[in-house]
């Protein structure tokens, strides 16, 4: 293919297009929608993929850069101003994609767990073309969020998931949809308004430069990422930055703390996390895959691009802090998944345990943590996606999902509990599945630093047995209830993405290099930044 | 000596993971022909055990090592690979030999089960996993065997996993022993933090802990020493977490013979032995290890007196012989703990066998419900016996020799040690007479009509137990004390002849020969009929205990169980009122603010996207217009 496809845009458009044309179809074609819906998936994904062959991690993403200038706003341009020689002054937002080796892990997740998820949506039969062109516009905003390189634009991708998930949660969810929905939206919310203030100020002093033409100098303020980084790394920023606000300690430290609370509530960082019990509880199962699989790793990646690169020194001082955040989020999640009697909320205090081990490798400040972290979110999306996929299709055939209904499936639904044996295996660390070389590789990475935290995140790894043996074992095993002897076996098309997400689990487990090669120079300007510091 | 066979040492475990591969795959449509691909597998791996053994057989061959970078992450590589050393490949002949005996075995145990082609992928997989185990290179690798044969046991010992028995003894195998994982996983991150260079593989070990004492710290050393043992406690059932084995005996029995006697529980003996270098670097982990392994050994030898599930002795036994391996590892003489490893696969394997026919005759495992079986089963009733024998310790059998040589190794460590060593043979022959005089002697005590029905087992069951028997009777000559073949083979020194260790061997024989005339006497010759319902129980209290296996799962339960509930329900109210009551409340001041936003613009939660742009490009002026 010709190197000037802008491939990029296509993964994040795709979706969008095929969105607005599912809204052209007739009220009445459900089928149709699905399968356009499916294809467009599907499309997305095959664009990824390519950018994962073409992707060579030692020259990064900089040959996939797409910008286009999009919105100018002049600001007033004071006399004072033009006598200095300033021609323009003004705001910019760009349209800047870009691609590196944190971002593009998380791209191919997105892509995966969207097309199974889609396969999965076979139980929606409520609505499909609007529940499908939701499902697509949410891919949109999922994928623009990893690839967008500019503040605002990152912003607005954001902002695109939250709407499309609402409906899909108050309109095809359970029982409770309409709270649900309702406080997936409060959080959320207040965390992007926390994001949009915290970004304001970036924007306002990381995002200025000044720009010298033949004509004059160009003043701009800007969201654009690489405008910001080499502010950060220019000591001579802030003298450049004539009167603009000066990012010094007290200020960094609050866009710090205002990034910590607003990703903070996506990963969920303990005691944000109220929402996401709700939505695993009361949206419909392919859309928690979505939710758990790809929309908590935005927090993830919002923590890591944001906080991590733009803010290392606060990274590195609340390191201990994060530690312990961590281990907090992985033994209350742990603790509370062993007590719980709804499956779905054993699966989501799982996540809230899951995500711990990415904000212990985080805090580790390591090349091998940072991997472990980024690993783990990509692992616990397919993990996470595997079970949620296998409890619609449990949910369809018996109606409930509360432990003590169940019991005995694998006599009636041998494939099927295999699968979710198979995927409890991964979610509680088993070598040879994915999740295990996250968890290893975040624990390595913690322990030259902080040996205690790093014991009692292994403790939690001994709680993930307990709380997965437990339920699935509830679900799976003993003696089969009269009343689902005669269930159905998984259909052709429920079993297809189960065998897709099982293979990518056992992929990742047996050949990580797959993914940590693609890492590999991803976080070579943050660890530059600590080590300087530790240097210095 | 250049080897040849050595180099191929990686296919071993391939061949059972192929089987397990197309067993998975073809499930459905290899009802039939499903077991012969996992026995053809077994064979194969056996076949390149022998091999690779043999041309070793001599001292002088060179180890044998290869591998592949599995992960680099910046300047860390965690790498993949295997070790021909005499120990794995002493290790590959009786994992495979077993495996293979136990794959034909339950060609006739399995034979009507319905899913019988998933209990053969089941024990492909375990193969694999275990011969992995025994090749790793280094501790990573092992670490991933070591959980995966693991996962197996789990999935085997739940194979009848509608029966709650099953489930809960699967659930509670897992855990327990991932107790013992998690140390062995502190262990590996100690390890990789201090070791130079990250190295974990085990040639790096020995070079640090044996010859460069000094490079980490001897806190240090003791600490990932009994870290790694803390592993080897829950793997291979030592005392206190050994309350999973005695449980895992619902899964069938073929799986007990294999996983839980011969081979997988072996697996702590074996790292132990893999990594002495660094016990031996520490005197308080070789200390631990040895009392723990005598403790044990003592402990659940006088559990086993009172079980009356034929399975649960002899779980209960392999917890005790187990402690006699640690117990040798502990006085310093890891040749002797591989010795009893290699004879008790065989003994063991052979005795559960042997019950799996007399369960598969009579479907019970109630000791009491057994009796006379010898006339009917022969062949069973006299490899059974041999086995009795040699794990009773009776000269000349394997048991006998093997257990000598822990015995004399305790006996240079200290007198304890040794006590406890030949009070537990005396117990390990009492009890097996018990059990032997129960099932085979006498009249039938149980349902008649099935007695009367029983009979001997088809050949393809009885001809592994005759492969044993002849192993458990031969098996031991490799080392004696007057010839140390095996010793030095394994250790690669020589080692000189221990005449002086005569007045043990006649100790440990004597304990043998008392213990089985005690048996004779207690349950053959005076017991009541009925199975001793009648007889006085001198103290009661003490029976009582033993019978209850020392109330160590009831303690467990009040010690871990209930307090991790309680603070799982107590946490659920904390969760439920702050953290969810903050979100209401954040959820109806929002709410508040809207219904104050909608008469301001009228507008909906739907536009919600719509005015948070604006009010970004908005505060964005407000910011950047600061200046004027």
């Amino acid at each position: 293919m010709p190197d000037n496809v802008p491939i990029l845009s296509f993964i994040v458009l795709i979706p969008l297009a095929g969105a607005l044309m599912l809204l052209l179809l007739p009220k009445d074609r459900g089928r149709l929608a699905r399968i356009s819906a499916i294809v467009f998936t599907g499309l997305s994904l095959l664009f990824a993929v390519w950018l994962y062959a073409d992707y060579q991690p030692a020259f990064g993403g900089a040959k996939y850069e797409e910008r286009a200038a999009w919105l100018s706003i002049p600001l007033n341009l004071e006399a004072g101003l033009r006598d200095q020689g300033v021609v323009s002054y003004r705001l910019a937002f760009d349209y800047h994609l870009g691609v590196d080796g944190i971002s593009l892990p998380l791209v191919l997740l997105t892509g995966a767990v969207s097309l199974m998820a889609a396969l999965g949506s076979v139980h929606i039969r409520k609505r499909r073309k609007a529940y499908y062109a939701l499902l697509l516009l949410l891919q949109t905003g999922m994928y623009g969020v990893f690839l967008a390189r500019d503040a605002g634009l990152f912003f607005i991708f954001f902002e695109l998931t939250l709407i499309p998930m609402f409906f899909l949660i108050g309109i095809w969810g359970d029982y409770g949809r309409e709270k649900a929905a309702n406080r997936f939206l409060v959080y959320n919310g207040l965390g992007s308004a926390v994001m949009l203030l915290a970004f304001l100020l970036l924007v306002a002093t990381l995002g200025f430069r000044a720009d010298e033409t033949a004509d004059g100098t160009i003043l701009t303020y800007s969201g654009n990422y690489d405008v910001m980084l080499a502010n950060l790394s220019d000591p001579n920023a802030a003298a450049n930055a004539g009167g603009a606000l000066s990012f010094t300690g007290g200020l960094k430290w609050s866009v710090f703390v205002l990034l910590l609370v607003a990703f903070g509530i996506k990963v969920p960082i303990f005691p944000l996390h109220a929402w996401m019990l709700r939505v695993h509880a009361e949206a419909p199962p392919p859309v928690v895959m979505i939710h758990a699989g790809v929309l908590l790793k935005m927090g993830v990646y919002g923590l890591i691009r944001f906080a991590g690169f733009l803010l290392p020194a606060q990274l590195e001082a609340a390191a201990p802090a994060i530690a312990a955040l961590g281990v907090i989020n992985v033994l209350y999640g742990a603790i509370l998944a062993c007590v719980q009697k709804e499956f779905k909320l054993v699966l989501a205090y799982s996540s809230i345990s899951h995500m711990g081990i990415v904000l212990l490798g985080l805090a580790s400040l390591s090349e091998i943590g940072f991997a472990g972290a980024l690993f783990q979110s990509v692992s616990h999306g397919l993990i996470s996606a595997l079970l949620f996929l296998v409890v619609g299709s449990l949910q369809e055939r018996t109606g409930t999902t509360r432990l003590t209904e169940l019991g005995g499936l694998a006599r009636s639904l041998p494939f099927t509990s295999g699968i979710l044996l198979t995927a409890g295996l991964a979610a509680l660390g088993l070598p040879g599945l994915s999740g295990f070389v996250g968890e290893l590789l975040a624990f390595l990475g913690l322990f030259a630093t902080m040996r205690w935290p790093t014991v009692l995140g292994v403790l939690g790894v001994l709680l993930a047995a307990v709380y997965v043996l437990r339920s699935v074992l509830a679900i799976a095993y003993g003696p089969l209830p009269a009343r689902f002897a005669g269930l159905k076996e998984a259909r052709f098309t429920e079993a297809l993405p189960m065998v897709a997400l099982t293979g990518l689990i056992v992929l990742l487990g047996v050949y990580p290099s797959l993914l940590t090669d693609l890492m590999e120079h991803g976080f070579a300007g943050l660890l530059r930044e600590l080590q300087t510091r530790a240097g210095g | 000596m250049r080897t040849v066979f050595s180099q191929y040492a990686w296919l071993a475990p391939l061949f059972p993971l192929a089987a397990f591969v197309v067993l998975t795959e073809l499930n459905r449509s290899l009802k039939r022909t499903g077991a012969f691909i996992a026995i053809v597998a077994s064979l194969a791996s056996l076949a390149l055990s022998l091999l690779i053994a043999f041309e070793r057989i001599g001292t002088g061959a060179e180890d044998y090592s290869g591998g592949f970078a599995w992960l680099t992450i910046g300047s860390v590589t965690l790498s993949a690979g295997f070790e021909v050393t005499n120990l794995t490949a002493l290790m590959l002949v009786i994992v495979s030999l077993v495996a293979f005996l136990v794959n034909l075995y339950s060609l006739g145990y399995m034979r009507d089960d319905e899913r019988k082609s998933v209990f053969y992928a089941y024990l492909s997989l375990f193969a694999c996993s275990m011969l992995g185990l025994v090749l790793a290179d280094n501790l990573l690798l092992l670490y991933i065997g070591w959980e995966l044969v693991g996962v197996c046991s789990f999935l085997l010992i739940g194979f009848w996993f509608h029966k709650p028995e099953a489930r809960a003894a699967a659930k509670k195998a897992f855990i327990v022993t991932r107790v013992g994982d998690l140390g062995l996983l502190i262990a590996i991150l100690l390890l990789f933090r201090y070791m130079p260079g990250h190295a974990l593989d085990f040639v790096s070990l020995h070079n640090v802990f044996d010859s460069q004492a000094g490079v980490i710290s001897t806190s240090i050393t003791t600490a990932i020493a009994l870290l790694l043992f803390l592993g080897a406690v829950g793997k291979s059932g030592q005392f206190p977490l050994h309350v999973w084995l005695p449980d895992a005996m619902e899964g069938p029995t073929p799986v007990s013979a294999l996983i839980h006697a011969a081979t997988m529980v072996a697996a702590g003996v074996f790292l132990v032995a893999r990594t002495y270098d660094i016990f031996e670097a520490s005197a308080v982990a070789l200390d631990t290890v040895a009392y723990i392994g005598a403790f044990t050994a003592l402990l659940a030898a006088t559990a086993a007196l009172k079980q009356n599930d034929i399975k649960r002795v002899l779980a209960y036994s392999t917890v005790s012989q187990l402690g006699y391996m640690m117990l040798a590892l502990g006085s310093g003489s890891w040749t002797a703990a591989v010795f009893h490893l290699f004879t008790h696969a065989f003994f063991k394997a052979l005795l559960f066998l042997g019950a799996g026919n007399v369960i598969h005759a009579l479907h019970t495992q109630d000791l009491r419900q057994m009796g006379g079986l010898g006339r009917r089963m022969k062949t069973t009733a006299w490899t059974f016996g041999a086995g009795v024998l040699a794990l009773s310790g009776v000269p000349p059998l394997a048991g006998f020799w093997s257990k000598d040589a822990v015995l004399a190794a305790a006996f240079e460590r200290h007198p304890l040690l040794f006590a406890a060593g030949i009070v537990t043979a005396c117990f390990t022959a009492l009890y097996m007479a018990r059990l032997f005089i129960l099932a085979f002697w006498g009249r039938p005590r149980g349902d008649a009509a099935l007695a009367a029905r029983a009979k001997e087992a088809p050949a393809v069951m009885t001809a592994p137990l005759l492969v044993l028997a002849a192993l458990s009777v031969a098996a031991g000559f490799v080392q004696t004390p007057f010839g140390s073949w095996l010793g030095a083979w394994l250790s690669g020194e020589a080692i000189p002849e221990q005449a002086e260790s005569v007045p043990v061997m006649a100790a440990s024989a004597a304990a043998g020969l008392l213990g089985l005339y005690l048996g004779w006497l207690l349950y053959g010759k005076g017991a009541p009929k009925g199975g001793g319902a009648g007889q006085t129980r001198p103290w009661p209290w003490l029976v009582r205990l033993i019978e209850r296996e020392y109330y160590l799962n009831e303690a467990y339960g009040y010690l871990f169980v209930k307090p991790l509930q309680g603070l799982g329900r107590a946490l659920r109210l904390f969760d439920g009122a702050v953290v969810g009551g903050a979100g209401r409340l954040a959820a109806g001041a929002v709410q508040a603010l809207g219904r104050l936003n909608s008469r301001l613009l009228s507008g909906q939660l739907q536009t919600y996207g719509l005015a948070a742009v604006i009010a970004a490009v908005v505060l964005m002026l407000a910011i950047a217009g600061r200046r004027f």
